[in-house]
């Protein structure tokens, strides 16, 4: 019971907050203790999974293999935490800062409740149902805030990820004819046994709509636009809790069903990822404003995600999903930052910046020494020389953003030349305090992420 | 053809397409049949209105005043349906009389949760497709005028 | 009949393609409807087989058509259906905004908002140069220009 409460209690408080107007003060706070509702069961099923092992439930109380069924596993309880997490801080943000659409809540809701379904389901083809109930959410919310570069963002956005999600049903569909079964466990068993050869095309076309959702190198033009064009806390959702889904879904699909797909395409995700780091910081040193320099450096960090789920096994998955962590608090705190003054802004935007960078104490050193470790082991220099570049490239282009915004006097400003209320700016301070904990105090987060690591047995040779 | 014919059908065609609509969900379990295409037949009555009235006089009809709440209470009853064996134990939408228990019967039908949920299926369609509709249907007034 | 039908999802896939790379946003949409359309049929294919409908009571024996594909279909088409509905709103949206439903017109507004930001930029110094003016923040700084684009986008709707 306790897997589906998080869902329902999200599902029916979205139903109920699109009956209401979202831009009362009380129909915001009501969603806001939703999410926080939401995420206490979650937490109280992790608190569950860690003591008692996976737990599963089958919809309809059909047998194992034949019904729809969910499973919570220490991998899917930490992204859907990450991910209600990011939209909590989203909506407290907007809420504060004044929503000005009725929907806005409703939405959020919703997306929580497609994205909690995506992390905790167990079949493929409910994967995909989930993952269209938060995609269509995450599509309205683009188009938020109702100007002209919102429009061009929904619309970039809407076609793209329509076209991800086409490639994404034709590799359910593939899988399913090969193997005969559509709960994830059962294809893994099969697909083992099957010809690589026949296998390798539905891998591709999986892996192509999941780097549609990151935004990794070839499918990466939309990422730009979109995350510029949006609202800001539009722009956190989507780059900390949709983007997730992007990782999730390489390490559930590639990790655990196709793993040795994984590993003959381990080069190719290497190439990918470093072509990816390189791209998005060279990109993101010559950009002015603050949203094209985090837009680009998003698609700098999912390739270090990337070069970590090349390097595979436990050790591999375990840094991708360190990564994953670091990155959504990282980008959900430069995003809702980028459009405020003041100096608590100027260091909260201090934190995020030397978190993306790599610098201790805030958080973001953890992924990369984390890439920096598991490549050790393997004595794999031409990793280790990549954290460095990268890492440089981004604390070069992260202090001149910086610099820019924050330290020189603000002529041009934003939408809103009156200051943003306090509570707003306490919304980003809080965020920057819990990157700087996880700096201090890196043993749970170093813990949750090797236990996501070896949730899938290791056929690595 | 001349527009008063049309109007004549339209009007008195609503009615029954609804009843078809209905007859849709409810055969769907001996026969073809769905709440989704029931939904959207139902929806398709309403749009006639549109079509052959002209939007000001076909968005005072109720289906349209109240689409939202039809769509959302569908989509409560839906989710109620599904959601309530968990509050007894159970596994998330486990239906009442189980496979291979008796039913009660009215004609051919089982009345059965699987049906509760076809009719909020039925019911988000149907407000979702008239919802829809309005919206667009308020595009060309306004270019109109 | 697999080749058949799999010749039918290359057509339908390649018109939908070619459709999704024109400039005007309603046959974009077309192009995804038909793209849609040609995975729906790919599902329906993966599972192709003859026989009876797969609903009780079977004879035995009956070989029955496969009825997880037919609820795949249906969900789909439901998706796909959900979503066109929303970029057909996107479509009115932008047609009200904008008067015109050309992709290249839209692309074209960005633009012209992102010179006039720029516009207004004042010349700025180089990395390395710290201004070390008493710096006031003046919340009124004179901003003609940012009324302006206020002004140009309000009369473009």
């Amino acid at each position: 019971m306790l897997i589906v409460l998080g869902l329902g209690i999200l599902w029916f408080s979205g139903v109920c907050a699109a009956i209401l107007d979202g831009r009362r003060r009380w129909v915001g706070f009501a969603s806001v203790a939703a999410i926080l509702a939401a995420i206490a069961a979650l937490v109280a099923l992790g608190m569950n999974v860690r003591d008692e092992g996976p737990q599963t439930m089958t919809a309809g109380g059909w047998p194992s293999g034949v019904g729809i069924g969910l499973t919570a596993d220490m991998l899917g309880v930490t992204f859907a935490l990450l991910s209600l997490g990011v939209l909590l801080a989203a909506l407290t943000f907007e809420v504060f800062n004044g929503v000005r659409s009725q929907s806005f809540p409703a939405l959020v809701l919703l997306l929580g409740a497609g994205l909690t379904g995506v992390f905790l389901t167990a079949d493929a083809f409910n994967f995909y149902v989930f993952f269209e109930i938060a995609m269509i959410s995450s599509y309205i919310l683009t188009g938020y805030g109702d100007e002209g570069r919102q429009l061009r963002s929904a619309t970039i956005f809407v076609i793209v990820n329509l076209l991800g999600s086409a490639f994404f049903l034709m590799g359910i569909a593939a899988l399913y004819h090969q193997t005969g079964r559509l709960d994830m466990a059962g294809i893994a068993a099969r697909v083992a046994l099957l010809n690589p050869t026949s296998v390798i095309l539905s891998a591709v076309l999986i892996f192509t709509a999941f780097g549609i959702k990151l935004g990794i190198f070839p499918f990466h033009f939309w990422l730009p636009a979109v995350y510029t064009g949006t609202r800001p806390a539009v722009a956190a959702i989507l780059s900390g809790a949709v983007a997730n889904i992007g990782t999730y879904g390489l390490l559930r699909w590639g990790g655990g069903m196709l793993p040795d797909e994984l590993h003959t395409a381990a080069p190719m995700f290497f190439a990918l990822g470093v072509i990816s780091i390189l791209y998005g910081s060279l990109q993101a040193l010559s950009r002015r404003s603050v949203a094209e320099v985090v837009a680009y450096s998003s698609i700098g960090q999912v390739g270090f995600i990337l070069v970590a789920l090349a390097i595979g096994g436990p050790a591999g998955f375990a840094a991708a999903v360190l990564f994953a962590i670091v990155n959504a608090v990282n980008k959900t705190l430069l995003f809702l930052s980028e459009n405020l003054r003041g100096w608590l802004t100027g260091f909260a935007f201090a934190v995020g910046a030397f978190s993306v960078a790599g610098v201790p104490p805030a958080g973001g050193f953890l992924g990369k020494a984390g890439l920096f470790q598991v490549a050790a082991q393997d004595d794999n220099w031409i990793v280790i020389a990549l954290v460095v570049v990268g890492s440089v490239l981004s604390f070069i282009y992260m202090f001149q953003i910086y610099q820019r915004r924050f330290w020189t006097p603000e002529v041009a400003e934003s939408a809103n030349a009156v200051a943003s209320p306090v509570s707003v700016r306490a919304v980003v301070v809080v965020l920057a305090i819990i990157t700087l904990l996880i700096g201090f105090w890196p043993e749970p987060v170093l813990w949750v992420s090797e236990q996501a690591g070896q949730s899938f047995a290791t056929t690595r040779p | 053809m001349n527009n008063d014919m049309a109007r004549q059908a339209a009007r008195l065609l609503l009615l029954p397409t609804w009843m078809v609509a209905f007859a849709i969900l409810i055969k769907g379990y001996s026969d073809s049949g769905d709440g989704f295409s029931g939904g959207v037949i139902a929806a398709l009555g309403v749009i006639m209105q549109y079509v052959t009235f002209g939007t000001a006089v076909a968005e005072k009809l109720r289906p349209v005043r109240y689409a939202r709440q039809i769509a959302l209470t569908g989509l409560l009853l839906a989710l109620a349906t599904a959601f309530t064996p968990v509050l007894r134990g159970q596994s998330i939408m486990t239906h009442f009389p189980g496979p291979n228990e008796h039913a009660t019967h009215i004609g051919s039908l089982e009345l059965t949760t699987p049906f509760l949920f076809d009719i909020g299926v039925f019911l988000l369609v149907m407000g979702v497709c008239v919802g829809v509709f309005d919206l667009l249907a308020h595009a060309t007034r306004r270019d109109r005028s | 009949m697999t080749l058949i039908v799999s010749l039918a999802i290359g057509v339908l896939f390649a018109a939908g393609s070619y459709l999704l790379l024109q400039h005007d946003f309603i046959k974009v949409v077309g192009g995804t409807i038909l793209i849609a359309h040609s995975v729906n049929l790919f599902i329906m294919v993966s599972g192709l087989s003859r026989g009876t409908e797969p609903i009780y009571p079977l004879g035995d024996g009956a070989r029955v058509s496969d009825p997880l594909v037919q609820a795949m279909v249906l969900t789909a088409i439901v998706i796909s259906f959900g979503v066109t509905a929303l970029l057909i709103s996107l479509i009115y949206r932008v047609y009200v905004s904008h008067r015109s439903v050309d992709i290249e017109h839209l692309s074209d507004f960005e633009e012209r908002l992102v010179q006039l930001e720029e516009q207004q930029v004042p010349p700025e110094p180089g990395i390395g140069v710290l201004e070390d003016r008493e710096v006031d923040e003046d919340d009124e700084s004179d901003q003609p220009d940012r009324d302006g684009i206020q002004r140009d986008e309000r009369a473009t709707e």
